[in-house]
């Protein structure tokens, strides 16, 4: 359902183009959990966000669901945005303003959906991340933790049939990780897409279909078994950030 | 949508209460001293008679020798002679005009119940009241018999006649100007224009006439001009028929001329007119001229809006310029500041449009704030104004257009100024705003 | 050539703020310079001295109806009522009022009209031999009215013999200062001119000759009458209180309208030129206000947006004042540049206003001292502010935000 040929990112400046991805390619079944590592500046969050469309690419194919992403503009790209692709940050991304039930409620609204069914999803999917309790709160008053939960309920609120995720975990300890990591792993069981942008080998371990992208390629492991993943993750040079 | 951007925008007013302040503070200070002058502009060269203005005519005639300086822009008179004006007074038409005189009588009832009082009076022909839809609630104007025969009548207005008698209809009582008795044929509505149109020659706002005489009681009764009289040559006028017969402009004249074919007859007949009185030897000028100007060119010609109220307007369209550009900058700042959670709207699903519109809108209700603040200090600057040109009483006012046009002007001017950076921020790339907060 | 515009985007992206504040210093540099001309011409106009003790002289009019006998008689009988009123100088009926803006104006010429010589324009007024001390003026040169040189009644064609008049008139009328004695003309009636007053004017002040003014002993009484009146300044008050039932006590059938003191007379016929006066300054005023303002508000903004940077420059050993150097320099180049920009828009604002209206040509002056008002303005604004950057925490840099 998701798929790159020969995908490339240049970015250009005034005197430097630096090449982001290059000839990267890339197929994803539906119902997929896909863990993508690679060194800092290796083209992870690039990849993600023109996986997302929140960035346009310099060439090569993409598409998704069947439709020819790179013949959209910027309008039908928003709109594809909200209907298919649920995004999960690092920084969690709330608005500060908003309480957690208006900040759900933003893609819904940019869905144009109505406002009895926006409340159903919305109590939904709080009671997902087990956050009903605290609809009225505000992003500060809750902990890291909890905020990422709110964001990934504000992420399945529109249905979206692909959940990337951008370090979701970056900014948590470990036992607030691992409850992420296991909402994540429910949604997937639940049937939604999931690419995951992480710099944890252990939470990669857990993603059925590892990625790695170095150099602004691709290097892909389908494993199955924890020992040939050791090994891979061995072999790479390892780069924290 | 349109709601959620309205709750939206107010969140963000309030998020930043002191820049919030500062904008709206500087909105309502633009347009507040915007409307000041404007509203006064407004007032001032307001159409008084829109119906018609396009068909009321004040008529000039050339009646001075060849090279004689007048201060007007086409060097001739504003008034008429008086043997002008009655002749085209007393000329059979279809259509209607009238000469007209500001007179000044001391009115009384000729008793120790009312004090006397002094008032300006408007001597005018039947047609006048026709002419300048002023309306009657009782009785009518004079008939042409009466006024043929310089009849002693007389038409008041609601105010005079509640004075006088108490009541709003007094038609058919008598009442007393200097040592006369006039009977009342007409109680006219009290009128309600601010601009005398139909006579500037003392002061465009000098308030209108509450008093109306038949013009042919100049003759008989012998009234005396209030207004301006002036003259170009030296005569010897030694008594009341030489005076009526000089060549003294003190008259006005209007004419109502419905369509252009009335028009290009009059303006042949007033041609012949000026050619036969030229070979009278009154005075010497080669080519008749006359001038007929409409109601709105009237008073362009007589510069009722004052220059200094222009300049000021104009001024206050710059300070408004000043307070947008300080705006502008504030917006920019604001705006950009807020990048981050536009990124996460974007990546939400939200398109370029949507995010512009949402800016527009916090824009358009820091104008719509400012604009209602603005009111207020436009009221202040009014009342300044009012207090300090008595003449501006009824001028400096706001009507309904003027309080409807300052949101508008100031919603206008707001998303003007915050065109750019609402452009500004849609454009963004969401990306670069995601990865860290 | 397709390099400018990326370039100057960048420019507008990053100084967009920078452009508006400048835009902001550029019209208010213009408007200022040329209001403050503006308001400078009119206090000039205001300030012009009149001649008359303005606080002292009140004038009114008496409209008569009903059977009178002798106007005339009766209205020299009120004359001498109002001098007797305590606190009252004198009095005098008139044909107009000084400084009031309604009178009447004629020319006069060296011969008769009918021979069509050279002639002067002057507003004139008639009154008594107390005209003169009534309007607080003394005769510079010559003498004052004789008492048989009045012409009493209720005639409109009397004529005098003789007239005093304004030093301006004369001075115009004869630039070889033999005037005084010389015969002018009223119409085809010959006025000697027996005395000059050195300072009065006629009842427009806007008049391009409001100087000159002849006075002829002419006490033509009329249905309705001027009066002017001359009282001690602390008393005028008074006086005007009472003087409408001593008026209507001496005789019934009559209306007193139209009193005021000559001051505020003169403030009415100003009252445009008051109110021009004071939008202008209110609208200079709240000008510099919202531009000293913005130029607040802009620098901290901008502030806030290098906290860090500024941090980061402390800890690298920057003293506090080379922070606020570093702020005032910036802000200066923006004044400077808005200043050069405002005083050329100045110019051109000044010559469209004298081309489209009768407003004098701006006074270079005018421009250089709004410039430098500015940017001390300017300077002000951003100093505060300034220090206060001055005073972020070096530690700050090794923060994250």
């Amino acid at each position: 359902m998701l798929s790159m040929k020969n995908i490339s990112k240049v970015y250009q400046t005034e005197k430097v183009q630096t090449h982001a991805l290059r000839d990267f390619n890339l197929e994803v079944e539906e119902g997929e959990f896909i863990a993508v590592t690679g060194p800092s500046g290796s083209g992870k969050t690039t990849f993600l966000n023109i996986a997302g469309m929140l960035e346009p690419f310099t060439s090569g194919e993409f598409s998704l669901d069947g439709v020819d992403i790179g013949k959209l503009n910027d309008n039908q790209t928003a709109d594809l945005r909200n209907q298919k692709i649920g995004f999960i940050f690092q920084g969690f991304n709330l608005i500060p303003d908003l309480n957690l039930y208006e900040n759900i409620e933003v893609p819904l609204r940019y869905a144009g959906i109505k406002r009895s069914e926006r409340k159903l999803r919305i109590e939904e999917c709080l009671e997902k991340v087990g956050l009903a309790s605290r609809a009225k709160h505000l992003p500060q008053q809750l902990s890291g933790g909890q905020q990422q939960r709110v964001a990934i309920a504000r992420a399945l609120a529109g249905k979206p049939r692909f959940l990337l995720a951008d370090e979701p975990t970056g900014n948590l300890d470990s036992l607030m990780a691992r409850q992420v990591m296991e909402l994540l792993e429910k949604i997937n069981e639940d049937g939604s897409t999931i690419i995951m942008v992480t710099h944890d080998p252990e939470l990669a371990r857990r993603a059925p279909r590892n990625i790695q992208v170095v150099d602004g390629q691709l290097a892909d492991f389908t494993m199955y078994q924890n020992k040939t993943i050791e090994a891979i993750a061995a072999s790479a040079p390892v780069v924290e950030a | 949508m349109f709601t959620h951007y309205i709750d939206l925008a107010w969140r963000s007013l309030k998020r930043t209460p002191m820049v919030s302040i500062l904008m709206v503070c500087a909105i309502a200070i633009g347009i507040g001293i915007t409307m000041t002058s404007l509203s006064v502009y407004h007032m001032m060269s307001m159409d008084p008679i829109p119906s018609k203005s396009d068909q009321l005519f004040a008529v000039q005639l050339n009646t001075t020798d060849e090279g004689t300086d007048w201060w007007t822009e086409d060097n001739i008179a504003l008034q008429l002679t008086y043997k002008d004006a009655m002749f085209l007074h007393n000329q059979e038409s279809a259509f209607r005009k009238t000469a007209s005189m500001k007179g000044m009588a001391t009115v009384h009832m000729n008793n120790d119940e009312l004090k006397p009082y002094l008032a300006a009076t408007r001597v005018v022909g039947h047609q006048f009241f026709n002419m300048f839809e002023l309306e009657f609630i009782y009785g009518g104007p004079w008939t042409i018999e009466q006024e043929q025969l310089a009849a002693p009548v007389i038409v008041i207005d609601e105010e005079t006649s509640e004075k006088h008698f108490g009541r709003p209809n007094s038609v058919g009582e008598q009442i007393y100007l200097d040592d006369r008795s006039y009977q009342i044929v007409g109680v006219t509505k009290n009128w309600d224009i601010h601009t005398k149109y139909y006579d500037l020659n003392n002061g465009a706002f000098s308030g209108v006439e509450s008093i109306f005489l038949p013009i042919t009681l100049i003759e008989a009764q012998q009234l005396d001009n209030s207004g301006n009289t002036n003259g170009w040559k030296f005569e010897e006028i030694d008594s009341f028929e030489s005076y009526l017969q000089s060549e003294l402009v003190w008259l006005q004249f209007w004419v109502e001329l419905p369509d252009q074919r009335t028009k290009k007859d009059y303006e042949s007949f007033l041609f012949a007119y000026l050619e036969e009185q030229g070979k009278l030897d009154r005075f010497e000028r080669k080519t008749p001229e006359y001038k007929l100007r409409d109601v709105n060119e009237w008073m362009e010609y007589n510069r009722v809006v004052s220059e200094d109220n222009k300049v000021l307007v104009g001024l206050s369209f710059l300070f408004l310029a000043v307070c947008l550009a300080n705006i502008l900058g504030l917006l920019l700042g604001k705006f950009l500041k807020r990048a981050p959670e536009v990124g996460v709207r974007r990546a939400l699903g939200a398109n370029k449009r949507q995010i512009f519109l949402q800016h527009i809108i916090e824009v358009s209700m820091l104008g719509l704030l400012g604009g209602a603040l603005g009111i207020v200090v436009a009221q202040i600057g009014l009342w300044g104004v009012r207090t300090t040109n008595q003449e501006y009483n009824a001028l400096a006012s706001m009507d309904l257009s003027m309080l409807l046009a300052a949101p508008g002007i100031a919603i206008l001017a707001c998303i003007l100024a915050g065109l750019y950076p609402a452009w500004l921020v849609c454009r963004t790339q969401p990306a670069i705003y995601l990865k860290t907060q | 050539m397709s390099e400018i515009i990326p370039i100057f985007r960048a420019l507008l992206r990053s100084k967009a703020g920078a452009l508006m504040l400048l835009i902001q210093i550029a019209i208010t540099t213009a408007i200022v310079s040329n209001a403050a001309f503006i308001i400078n011409d009119r206090i000039q106009y205001l300030n012009t001295e009149t001649g008359y003790p303005e606080k002292e002289i009140f004038s009114f009019s008496i409209s008569s109806f009903g059977e009178i006998s002798d106007l005339s008689v009766m209205l020299e009988q009120t004359e001498e009522t109002i001098r007797n009123i305590p606190g009252v100088i004198n009095a005098s009926l008139v044909n107009a009022v000084p400084v009031s803006g309604s009178g009447s104006a004629s020319t006069f010429g060296s011969q008769p009209s009918s021979e069509r010589g050279e002639e002067i324009r002057a507003a004139y007024f008639t009154g008594d031999e107390h005209i003169l001390n009534t309007l607080g003026l003394s005769v510079f040169d010559g003498r004052n009215f004789e008492k048989n040189e009045v012409v009493v009644g209720t005639d409109r064609n009397a004529v005098a013999q003789v007239a005093i008049v304004s030093k301006a008139f004369i001075d115009q009328k004869f630039p070889e200062g033999n005037g005084l004695g010389q015969t002018i003309y009223f119409g085809n009636d010959p006025l000697k001119i027996v005395g000059v007053v050195e300072e009065m004017v006629g009842p427009w002040l806007k008049d391009n000759q409001a100087q000159n003014v002849v006075i002829m002993p002419i006490a033509r009484a009329d249905k309705q009458q001027k009066f002017i009146v001359r009282a001690e300044a602390d008393q005028r008050a008074a006086v005007m209180r009472q003087i409408d039932d001593i008026l209507l006590a001496e005789h019934n059938k009559r209306v007193i309208m139209f009193k005021r003191g000559m001051d505020e007379a003169k403030d009415n016929y100003n009252a445009s030129d008051i109110l021009m006066l004071r939008m202008l300054v209110v609208l200079i005023v709240v000008l510099v206000l919202v531009t000293a303002l913005g130029i607040f508000g802009m620098t901290l903004f901008n502030i806030n947006k290098r906290t860090k940077q500024i941090g980061t420059r402390r800890a690298l050993g920057a003293r506090k004042s080379a922070i606020v150097k570093y702020f005032l320099t910036e802000n200066s180049i923006i004044c400077i540049s808005g200043m050069l920009i405002g005083s050329v828009a100045a110019v051109f604002l000044g010559n469209s206003l004298m081309t489209r209206f009768s407003i004098p040509a701006l006074d270079i002056n005018y421009i250089l001292t709004t410039a430098v008002f500015v940017l001390v303005i300017s300077l002000v604004s951003v100093i505060f502010p300034a220090i206060r950057a001055a005073n972020i925490a070096p530690s700050i840099a090794t923060r994250s935000i």
